[in-house]
């Protein structure tokens, strides 16, 4: 859509009056379906067991905030990233650390693991995103082998393979997330609609087809088609910057954690907020979240150093799990949702079961 | 001095234009009621409740992270 004059008629001013008639006719036919809500539904539910997670390891080795964490798809390699510029691959079985690359800048914001488990990803204030081919060769100087793919013109938030090696999915300071070819370094699909930094993103799981969804510090969670670039859904419900987003493991729904110190439920076919995570005696903002193998339960970090553990269904807390002494920057379930580990600023990561 | 001024009313117009048009095409989405959508998400999670390990715990000889047993590796 190129610039264009204005329109017969067409102002700023009615424009502004057109999309503020729009976004209230869009909440009026959201709120129509609105016949119940999920916590009453979910009254019939079975009520959880008492929850028995607790430390199961602690792994030291960061010599400073650990920002970022990633589980490997074989359920026991773990990535993690630190401010102070590096980046670990850890064996969570034995706490053994496998690879270590120091990375040219400080605060590397993120960092994943490849599916295949042959690579990782990272970046954060460099504005770049890097893959580093991990080698069976531990004498191997894999800094060297370091190859940028994605280019912002502001800090990478977030990165994520997509369901191969070949493509990166980033998001950005810059207000965009973007799709790269590895191989190539191309840039494949930019998607454009935050008006502020992109804090997070995470990829619908395989079976619900090619969409991603977005958060940042414009309160706003975007919904978004892969192929063509196109905003689909987009929810405002969240009063502060929304830190992290993660899909609900049917992909029918995700999920937000918020500096407004509460975490919600939103469903996609529904097309709203169908739950409110918050208690007032938590008021440090959340900033990150992720959900158990069946959905039930939503674990998220908080920046007074606790991990609240919601019954998502029921809208209650189900358990707090306490052992970091500074902010919970990461929560992430394994891939077989036998432990969730965490990453902290106080340079450790844990590991809960 | 005119012409930035006029750069950035289109700007700002091109930008009112895109937020409309993006509402009209959000407006047009298929949406299924609340009591339905809530049936599909307890449907799921009754569905793999019994596989979630840390909801229905595993003994601990199959939890790779509940285990006594300590791994030593040889240097």
């Amino acid at each position: 859509m190129a610039c264009q004059g204005l329109q017969k008629g067409e102002t700023l001013e009615s424009l502004k009056r057109e999309s503020e008639t729009l976004k209230k006719k869009l909440e009026e036919e959201r709120n129509k379906l609105n016949d119940v809500e999920l916590h009453q539904v979910a009254e019939k539910v079975e009520a959880l067991g008492a929850l028995s997670m607790k430390t199961r390891r602690v792994l030291k080795g960061h010599g400073n905030k650990v920002l970022c964490m990633d589980w490997c798809k074989d359920k026991r390699r773990m990535v993690s990233s630190s401010q102070d510029g590096k980046v670990i691959v850890w064996d969570a079985f034995t706490l053994n650390k496998e690879h270590g690359v120091p990375l040219p800048c400080t605060w590397v914001l993120a960092c994943a693991y490849a599916p295949s488990g042959c690579a990782i990803a990272c970046g954060g204030l460099d504005n770049k995103c890097s893959v580093v081919p991990l080698s069976l060769d531990k004498n191997e100087n894999l800094a060297a082998k370091k190859k940028s793919v994605a280019m912002h013109t502001n800090y990478v938030s977030g990165c994520t393979f997509t369901s191969s090696d070949m493509q990166i999915l980033t998001s950005s300071g810059d207000g965009t997330c973007a799709l790269w070819d590895v191989e190539s370094g191309q840039l494949l699909q930019s998607f454009h609609g935050h008006t502020a930094d992109v804090l997070s993103l995470d990829l619908a799981p395989s079976e619900t087809g090619n969409t991603f969804v977005s958060g940042g510090c414009d309160m706003k969670a975007n919904v978004w088609d892969m192929r063509s670039g196109q905003n689909i859904q987009s929810f405002e419900n969240h009063e502060s910057d929304i830190n992290c987003v993660k899909y609900y493991p049917s992909g029918d729904a995700f999920a937000s954690a918020s500096d407004d110190a509460t975490c919600r439920f939103y469903d996609l076919r529904a097309d709203r907020e169908v739950a409110v995570y918050q208690k007032d005696s938590i008021i440090f903002g959340a900033s990150t979240c992720d959900f158990s193998l069946s959905g039930r339960l939503l674990f998220a970090g908080y920046n007074d150093y606790t991990i609240n553990v919601w019954d998502v269904l029921k809208g209650t807390r189900a358990s707090i799990l306490f052992g970091h002494e500074n902010r919970v920057s990461r929560v992430r379930v394994s891939p077989d949702g036998t432990a969730l580990a965490s990453a902290s600023w106080d340079s450790t990561l844990r590991i809960w079961a | 001095m005119k012409d930035s001024i006029a750069n950035n009313s289109t700007a700002s117009i091109s930008q009112a234009r895109k937020a409309v048009e993006q509402l009209k095409m959000e407006a047009c989405m298929d949406r299924i009621k609340v009591s339905k959508a809530a049936a599909d998400l307890m449907a799921y999670c009754e569905a793999h409740i019994r596989e979630d390990p840390l909801i229905v715990p595993v003994p601990a000889s199959e939890n790779p992270f509940r285990e006594k047993k300590f791994f030593c590796t040889i240097l």
